[in-house]
């Protein structure tokens, strides 16, 4: 019964877990928390349904446009919108974000209304069962998909910039901006890189969660509130920190929900993980600010 | 090689630079002098395109630097040592050096480059796995010095390298600076540290207040009276 409970929070933690990497990513680059950051993959996810249900597109060529849109929505917010107040303050960035946050929110209910819309699930099929002993346990396809995915695009990130040079020039500017610029690298691209990446991975997470939460301008409020505590969980500045952070949000959730209640669910795992930091304020994975001379 | 004409620099309503001239020449070492808040490192970040010019125009081999952004300077051969080494601290002493190397193109160079850059200072083949921000000062100016030649630039720009270093590090890395001469490079050295400094200089100029108030060939500013009294110490 435990181990299943912890099944199913590894479930929901990997969509935080992708969520809370976005975040990160974009963070850790170019300094600033993105509030709109769910909104831009709610609005992902109506385009996608758009593509899919009204215009009639394959379900798969609807989700890569999807998330191709906010890749670009992306790029096209960090060029026109932070950049040119980038020399300003971060918290002009921030609210920046805030506003575009209600706009994306005013522009959905013009848009498509307030009905709810779907996007179906991207794999059917009979859901699998997993013999546990004398319990079983039931996963879905879709939620099996979700964890592949997770993983796969958490390993890609992080060779692509350990490895590439590109991801060299990602982590350059991350650690000190004006140096980067020093060595020649173009440190615009690389802000356009991360939002992109970070946009885009929030569409995915918005049309992955899309079946559960269905389609409506609301819909990731909640998953960026705990993608945002994941990502603080795991030290905010750290990618690894962001999977292990979002991972256990995710059992702590379903512990809550199991075992105290599932009305205060999120309330208790969040009053929980204040107790965490309080005990470890950098995060699980953070770094120390402590630094040598 | 380079040029300062008139050179204005602005921060806000303050004027940094009142209109400096200055030549660097080919495979010289030019050093610019002067006390803290002179003007020294915003006459390099201008050059370096980091900082706006208010008036007057810097040239490289007869081009406007002005008028470009950094990475565009850096394409053209011009490397910045900043001030404070500013290292990528996280990074390994190796990636820091391929950050360096960022501008090259053929993997080729990038290893010629690797190699030229560990034969000056071998201490940081040694070091090559160690994170950047674990290094004592010494080796940090070091791997700073060559991080910027990782590039291979025509024209190396250092500010204050000797700052926060034991003399005898200074030394060696001063030693540095004319072996890099001697094998072709043109150096533009920014100092606090007027007596080192006008030892290995072919050319040097002071700025107090945003103004070049005195230059001369290294030796006649180390034989200047006022540079003395006010530079060297008595």
């Amino acid at each position: 019964m435990f181990f299943q409970q912890i099944i199913l929070g590894l479930r929901e933690g990997s969509l935080f877990a992708l969520i809370a990497l976005g975040l990160v990513i974009v963070h850790k680059t170019t300094g600033v928390v993105n509030f709109a950051y769910g909104h831009m993959g709610m609005f992902a996810a109506f385009m996608t349904y758009t593509f899919y249900s009204i215009m009639g597109l394959p379900l798969l060529v609807a989700v890569l446009l999807g998330i191709s849109f906010a890749v670009v929505i992306g790029i096209l917010t960090e060029k026109f919108l932070l950049r040119p107040i980038r020399h300003l303050s971060h918290s002009a960035m921030l609210i920046i974000t805030l506003g575009m946050l209600m706009i994306l929110e005013g522009l959905a209910l013009l848009i498509w209304k307030q009905d709810f819309q779907q996007i179906p699930n991207l794999v059917v099929g009979r859901p699998l069962r997993l013999n546990l002993g004398e319990s079983f346990l039931i996963i879905t396809r879709q939620d099996l998909l979700i964890f592949i995915l997770t993983a796969s695009i958490v390993f890609g990130t992080f060779f692509y910039l350990k490895a590439s040079k590109l991801g060299l020039a990602v982590r350059a500017t991350s650690q000190n901006e004006e140096s980067a610029k020093l060595m020649g690298i173009r440190v615009g691209a690389v802000y356009a890189f991360a939002w992109g990446l970070g946009t885009g991975l929030s569409a995915l997470a918005a049309i992955l969660a899309a079946p559960r939460t269905q389609v409506q301008p609301n819909m990731m409020l909640d998953l960026q509130i705990q993608g945002l505590t994941a990502a603080v969980l795991g030290g905010f500045d750290s990618l690894p920190g962001a999977i292990v952070g979002g991972l256990l949000l995710g059992i702590i959730e379903q512990l809550v929900a199991q075992y105290i209640s599932v009305e205060l669910k999120m309330g208790i795992a969040l009053f929980i993980i204040i107790l965490l930091l309080l005990v470890k304020p950098d995060g699980i994975l953070g770094k120390s600010t402590k630094r040598r001379v | 090689m380079l040029e300062c004409k008139a050179l204005q620099v602005r921060y806000g309503y303050v004027e940094a630079l009142k209109g400096i001239d200055l030549l660097v020449k080919e495979n010289s070492i030019t050093s610019l002098l002067g006390a803290n808040g002179a003007g020294k490192s915003t006459t390099l970040r201008a050059i370096s395109g980091l900082e706006k010019v208010y008036r007057g125009e810097i040239l490289f081999e007869g081009k406007r630097l002005d008028v470009l952004q950094t990475h565009e300077i850096v394409a053209l051969g011009i490397v910045q040592c900043p001030e404070g080494r500013k290292l990528f601290p996280g990074l390994s002493v190796h990636e820091n050096l391929l950050a360096g190397g960022y501008p090259l193109s053929s993997k080729q160079q990038l290893t010629t480059n690797l190699e030229f850059v560990t034969a000056l200072f071998p201490v940081l083949a040694e070091r090559k796995k160690q994170a950047a921000g674990t290094l004592s000062g010494g080796e940090q100016q070091m791997l700073a010095i060559a991080r910027a030649l990782m590039a291979d630039p025509k024209l190396l720009m250092l500010d204050e390298p000797s700052l926060g270093l034991a003399p005898i590090i200074v030394e060696q890395i001063f030693d540095v600076l004319l072996d890099l001469k001697k094998a072709g490079k043109t150096i533009f050295l920014v100092e606090q540290n007027a007596n080192a400094a006008l030892h290995i200089s072919d050319q040097a100029y002071i700025l107090e207040v945003g103004q070049v108030v005195l230059s001369g060939s290294g030796k006649e500013l180390l034989a200047n009276g006022e540079v003395k009294a006010k530079y060297l110490g008595g």
